[in-house]
């Protein structure tokens, strides 16, 4: 089986995660908690950071994708998994109001529909995506994200743009 | 039940698919072309409202292209416009075979947001209502895959498991499907007196079912072989990078479980395995979901045992206002890994909350294994994700 899991306990790997992130440019802040490793890192760094974790660190799994809007900029979570008890958390901020960010879908391939997704969602732009359309809403006529802080429920207002 | 040398008969579909497409060649001398076909969303076998947009060689799937969105109700949108104990009904309907999960997801996430304390009987009850459910979605997973094939007799055996076990939900938390009953904190109410030897004389005689009834009738069936066997056949690598988790990962043999590998709750005082398989079929699932039951089975046996005696409901006070910050919660459910995601600015109602649902990233391997089958073949791959319409579609 080519799957490679890591092994040895989890103190090790969570200094030797902590260790490779710190070794490159482009993270402003790190720290250990727990099983969890925290990396924040500047928007244009998040693809190569990413890439260290997949290549260099061996982590294999990407869990999701969270966008939360804070109103003027955007944050990203990242969460991976080693599968075998340790967490890495890569976190990122995108100023402004039309926020664009390169894809991971060629380092960590299930990013395709998080992003999908999150472009639907929040209208976060994904540099380099093969297939950028929504997910859950419809495809023409709705020009809205809807979970954005922006977008106020209202029954009415859905439908307004699919006139 | 048939011989070891007849079930090795059954495999006269299982070529590799890449041998049923037409080459370019024969395709422009004869003119070929394919067509483009819509299943669903409304198809009966279909598994929820999904469509899938299918580009057709003859009978081979030449690219699937699964379009979402027909159940959409935005719960993200829902939550953040409730106050945090009023979330939990919402996560009830996100994936309603396996409604205790997402409950316990959502618990654990603002729990760790909040300085409180949950009683070691809570804990216990949670994981035991867990495993129920548990079986109360992978029994009735493997009747619709059944059903998909054209056997009608395993999915009313089925839900024969279903309804006993939904009565002694609705004995225990009041609700037969839309439980609402692991709360902040701890869980709404004890279990009624008698309970647990109930619940134990039937677990008992599940365990003696399980054998006739969906084992010896299923397994060594030539038309399940011939019609499951080297069907979505995923490798461990296309697992591990596609993001699958819970049963389709394992039935590749990638060992990784939630309840294991990143414990939570009671399960770190439980003895069980994880189970794995290596064929990574749609016949490996099926081996895979039956020895979770079994495991289930084990498992809510050692609960019963050693069920703590105590409070079941932690000091929460009135207000619930958990501190700034971002709280995950991560469980196994019946479909693979759980996740919710809350970032709390203080106030009293989420301000994000975000959930993983395994069905919506086990999905994207549609995309990727269809193409090469044969079109009927396109519904045991469903009974090998086992996707639920509420789970993914948020």
């Amino acid at each position: 089986m080519a799957v490679t899991l890591p092994e040895g306990n989890l103190e090790t790997r969570l200094s030797r995660y902590l260790d490779g992130f710190n070794g490159r440019h482009g993270i402003e802040d790190s720290s250990v908690e727990g099983n969890l490793v925290l990396v924040v890192v500047k928007p244009g760094d998040l693809p190569a950071v990413l890439t260290t974790a997949r290549e260099t660190l061996g982590i294999l799994h990407l869990s999701f994708i969270t966008v939360v809007d804070r109103r003027g900029s955007f944050e990203l979570t990242y969460e991976l998994l080693d599968l075998r008890g340790a967490q890495v958390r890569v976190k990122t901020t995108i100023e402004g109001e039309e926020p664009v960010i390169g894809s991971v879908t060629g380092i960590y391939p299930t990013a395709n529909w998080h992003e999908r997704e999150a472009y639907d969602m929040f209208g976060v732009a994904f540099k380099g995506h093969p297939d950028l359309r929504r997910l859950y809403m419809w495809q023409d006529h709705f020009d809205h994200h809807p979970l954005l802080k922006s977008f106020e429920i209202s029954t009415r207002r859905t439908f307004e743009g699919l006139r | 039940m048939l011989g070891e040398e007849r079930r090795t008969e059954g495999t006269a579909l299982t070529q590799p698919a890449s041998g049923r497409l037409a080459s370019p060649d024969i395709r422009d001398e004869f003119g070929l072309e394919t067509i483009d076909m819509n299943m669903g969303p409304q198809h009966p076998a279909m598994h929820g409202l999904l469509r899938l947009i299918l580009e057709l060689d003859g009978e081979t799937v030449v690219r699937c292209d699964p379009v979402m969105g027909y159940l959409h109700r935005s719960k993200e949108k829902i939550s953040e416009n409730r106050m945090y104990p009023a979330v939990i009904p919402i996560t009830d309907r996100i994936d309603y075979m396996n409604n205790m999960a997402m409950e316990y997801g959502y618990c654990l996430a603002v729990e760790k947001l909040l300085d409180v304390e949950i009683p070691p009987r809570a804990d216990a009850i949670r994981a035991l209502m867990n495993e129920f459910s548990r079986i109360m979605s992978h029994i009735p997973s493997l009747g619709f895959l059944l059903l998909e094939l054209g056997a009608f007799t395993p999915i009313l055996y089925a839900f024969r498991e279903r309804e006993r076990i939904q009565s002694i939900m609705e004995e225990v938390t009041g609700a037969r499907m839309m439980f609402h009953y692991i709360r902040l904190g701890g869980v709404k109410a004890d279990l009624p007196e008698g309970m647990p030897e109930k619940m134990w004389e039937y677990i008992e005689g599940l365990e003696s079912r399980l054998q006739p009834d969906f084992i010896d009738l299923i397994e060594g069936n030539e038309i399940f072989i011939a019609r499951t066997r080297g069907v979505g056949k995923i490798t461990p690598e296309k697992a591990v990078e596609m993001g699958l988790t819970g049963v389709p990962l394992r039935c590749t043999g990638v060992e990784f479980d939630v309840r294991k590998h990143y414990p939570y709750g009671w399960y770190e005082n439980l003895d069980f395995d994880v189970v794995t398989d290596q064929a990574g079929d749609v016949e490996a699932s099926y081996r895979c979901r039956i020895g979770e039951v079994r495991q289930s089975i084990r498992m809510i046996k050692q609960i019963l045992q050693s069920l703590p005696e105590g409070e079941v409901m932690g000091d929460m006070g009135r207000r619930i206002r958990p501190t700034e910050g971002d709280g995950i919660g991560r469980v196994e459910s019946a479909r693979g890994e759980y996740a919710v995601h809350v970032v709390s600015d203080g106030s009293d109602t989420p301000y994000r909350v975000h959930y993983r649902t395994p069905c919506t990233v086990n999905m994207q391997l549609l995309q990727e294994i269809v193409p090469g089958h044969y079109l009927p073949d396109i519904m045991p791959i469903m009974g090998l994700i086992d996707p639920v319409s509420g789970a993914w579609d948020k």
